[in-house]
């Protein structure tokens, strides 16, 4: 019997009634599936569509075109919705006639080490849309460290929890709490969506390193919060509260650097990632006031700079009010500093969005007094520190002056 | 003639004595009701092994029993027994020669129920609810491994009050399954170990998790020689990820599909996304079963990488399922499983276990 060339091809329109020999390692459910508009009865009995998806643009760093040596000798190139049953995620079939869509995948050009931006974004969007379990933990991507901010809890914990209280009669304290625990996830969810929005640009370019997810690691939940004790922040006990400011965040950036764990190059993604809940106390409570962050972490953002490798060499906290403030503003300035500039990014995101315009010059310097006296600052300046909060974008680099300290 | 194993229609003689026409959704497959069922929800569900004549069904519940069924040939099932814990029970699992029933519950023990005494006494103990319980039969040893929230994870000769080892995981146990001489533990924060039994349990490898969420439940399954070579693992996400533990190419070999979602094909409207409550293997076919929040049971060939058949849906999520031991009988229940929290939570709700003939669903696609 002569081999079926539609069927190699996923296009036989026999299916099992081919006169042709249809070779059975294709798995392709008792035959080529046709073109949608025919309805074909026979060939795919029983060999449902669902479930097997293609979004394989998450996975980029599993998808190997190598493998599809198999299919491009048979010319296989179908467009997924022909397929039998869908396609998966990562890696191609092993019967390797399936692999169409991966040829499609628009970041494939994404470097193993690079995490898709987009691709948090479109996640949570999914996960806030689809009334999926809430108390769960994310990662951006398979095989990559938690994103931190989210609890893993199971429902079995939760339920235990419910009749725990019902029987010891505290179930208001169970509600409240599984209140505040849905207002975390919920504000974490909207950092997450806004960063990638506008990180995006950044994230594509080569040398970005995955410090990304650490920055993804800024709003500390409770259970982190003990590490934020390693910084010499005064409002250590403020961290564990509920993110809700965005005033600390950009300040919150700056110390990124210096975590302890830190030294190393982007490539330690896992420590950094991990060390990142210790270290910051980004969008916590409004209790930490800016003018306590910022002589701070100005003196940090001294030695961060040595150590962190992802900078150009004069890239420090100095300058970088000047060429495009990476520090500060994410994406939209695309400077050597990435790293910093997405994790300022994120940072400054929580429910603000857009991305930061480079603060403004007036940089250098700024780290040699501990305050700036008031006529060394421009208005815009003196107003940020005026103001309750600092705005994104705006948060002047330069210490307030002492005038202005509330602590 | 067994009607268990052929096609005869018996599940239309079996059905629930509700009637055929019932105009609620809680039986839509016209699948075998077992008997007096639990009175809250079903969280694990366990057949009897081969060593056993005959089907005896356990299964656990939140209302801190423990049940045994006889199922018989014809489909009838008979009450047999039945124990209770101080708290829900968690798992279930029989050991290898069919004579005692290990059960894990929320008050942090184990016990071993003697089925032919009908005694059950405590032989595990740990400092939070103990999450799963597997027999563990090598050559040189058995034992009955416990997974708890406390993060330990114990091995228990039960004649002894204090474990024979204890290993510590990353995490809380979030669930587990044994394949002698493989292990595979789930645990919270996306944790994957997997451990060697052979001489005595070890970790044999951390795995990095193939799946972004919390994982929910895993399954071993074995290869044509019978030997485990890797698990499917599923999350809160739809999605199962199987993944093999020494393949000869990883990124092609491991794979992941999603599943128990609401309109598959149509990727315009959001879709619904539930959580997979329980993997299953048919022990014959190697085919797999998976069960989900959104009350759907599915089929699945993981050779062929195609689904074989999805259930309607039922009108609560369901929450366990299990394959007897010669893949003849599905079981799975049908409770609520606690996804949507408490507001959903219905106590006067009716609990089901159901039962189905699976011996020619889930033939594989192709046959070789």
């Amino acid at each position: 019997m002569t081999i079926c060339h539609f069927f190699l091809q996923g296009r036989c329109r026999f299916g099992e009634r081919c006169w042709n020999e249809h070779p059975h390692g294709w798995g392709d459910g008792g035959g080529g599936r046709p073109p949608p508009p025919q309805q074909y009865p026979a060939a795919p009995s029983g060999c449902s569509r669902g479930g097997w998806s293609n979004s394989s643009q998450r996975y980029s760093n599993v998808i190997q075109p190598s493998n599809f040596s198999k299919s491009t000798a048979w010319g296989g190139s179908r467009d997924p919705g022909k397929t039998s049953f869908g396609s998966f995620d990562s890696g191609a079939s092993s019967s390797g006639s399936r692999n169409v869509g991966f040829s499609q995948n628009r970041f494939s050009t994404l470097s193993s080490n690079q995490v898709d931006g987009e691709g948090i974004a479109k996640d949570m969007e999914v996960w806030e849309s689809s009334g999926q379990w809430t108390f769960s933990v994310y990662s951006p991507m398979k095989e990559k460290p938690n994103i931190s901010g989210f609890t893993d809890i199971s429902p079995e914990e939760l339920r235990l929890e419910y009749s725990n209280c019902i029987t010891s009669n505290t179930l208001q304290s169970y509600l409240s709490s599984i209140q505040q625990l849905v207002n975390l996830w919920k504000s974490r969810l909207l950092e997450l969506k806004n960063i990638s929005a506008a990180t995006r640009g950044a994230l594509v370019r080569p040398g970005v390193s995955f410090l990304f997810s650490v920055i993804a690691g800024f709003p500390v939940n409770s259970s982190s919060s003990s590490g934020a004790q390693n910084f010499s922040f005064k409002p250590t006990s403020a961290f564990g509260a509920a993110p809700s400011s965005s005033s600390t965040s950009v300040f919150g950036a700056a110390v990124m650097p210096t975590a302890p764990a830190l030294t190393a190059s982007s490539s330690s993604n896992s420590t950094l990632t991990t060390s990142a809940p210790t270290s910051f106390g980004f969008g916590e409570a409004a209790a930490v006031s800016a003018a306590s962050f910022s002589f701070k972490s100005l003196e940090v953002f001294n030695f961060g700079s040595a150590g962190f490798s992802g900078f150009p060499a004069s890239s420090p906290v100095g300058t970088a009010g000047a060429s495009g403030s990476p520090a500060f503003g994410p994406s939209g300035s695309g400077s050597g500093a990435t790293p910093f500039g997405l994790s300022a990014g994120g940072f400054g995101q929580s429910g603000a969005s857009s991305t930061l315009p480079s603060s403004r010059g007036s940089d250098t310097a700024s780290a040699e007094h501990l305050f700036t006296p008031k006529n060394e600052l421009t208005a815009e300046e003196l107003k940020q520190f005026v103001a309750k909060k600092f705005t994104l974008g705006k948060v002047p680099l330069k210490p307030p002056p002492e005038g202005l300290l509330s602590i | 003639m067994s009607l268990f194993g052929t096609t005869s229609g018996f599940g239309t003689s079996g059905t629930s004595m509700f009637g055929s026409t019932a105009t609620d959704n809680h039986n839509p497959m016209k699948d075998i009701e077992v008997t007096s069922s639990p009175d809250d929800s079903i969280g694990c569900l366990s057949f009897s092994p081969p060593t056993l004549p005959g089907n005896f069904l356990i299964a656990g519940s939140w209302a801190n029993d423990v049940r045994c069924w006889e199922v018989q040939d014809n489909g009838q099932t008979i009450p047999k027994a039945q124990q209770m814990h101080t708290g829900p029970v968690l798992d279930v699992c029989w050991s290898d020669d069919g004579s005692k029933v290990f059960t894990a519950s929320c008050d942090k023990t184990a016990k071993m129920w003697d089925l032919n005494s009908n005694q059950a006494i405590q032989i595990a103990q740990h400092d939070a609810p103990v999450k799963t319980v597997h027999w563990i039969k090598a050559p040189n040893y058995s034992c009955v491994m416990t997974g708890s929230w406390d993060k330990t994870l114990k091995f228990w000769d039960t004649r002894s009050p204090s474990p024979m080892m204890t290993l510590q995981l990353p995490e809380r146990c979030y669930c587990a399954d044994v394949v002698y001489p493989m292990a595979a533990v789930a645990t919270a924060e996306r944790g994957l170990i997997v451990y060697q039994l052979e001489n005595q349990p070890s970790e044999f490898r951390r795995i990095e998790s193939p799946l972004k969420h919390q994982h929910r439940c895993v399954a071993i399954f074995k290869d044509k020689q019978n030997k485990p070579t890797g698990f499917a693992l599923g999350s809160i996400e739809g999605r199962v990820a199987i993944h093999y533990i020494n393949p000869p190419n990883p990124a092609k070999d491991n794979f992941t599909f999603k599943c128990h979602r609401s309109n598959g094909t149509n990727t315009s409207a959001p879709q619904d996304i539930y959580a997979v409550n329980g993997i299953a293997f048919h022990p014959v076919h190697g085919t797999l079963a998976t069960v989900g929040s959104d009350g759907r049971f599915s089929f699945w060939d993981k050779d062929a990488r195609t689904k074989l058949k999805t259930s309607e849906q039922l009108d609560q999520p369901i929450s366990a399922c299990c394959f007897n031991h010669n893949g003849n009988i599905f079981a799975y229940a049908s409770s609520y499983d606690w996804s949507k929290g408490h507001e959903f939570y219905n106590p006067q709700k009716k609990n089901y276990i159901f039962l189905r003939n699976a011996a020619e669903e889930l033939k594989p696609r192709n046959k070789k």
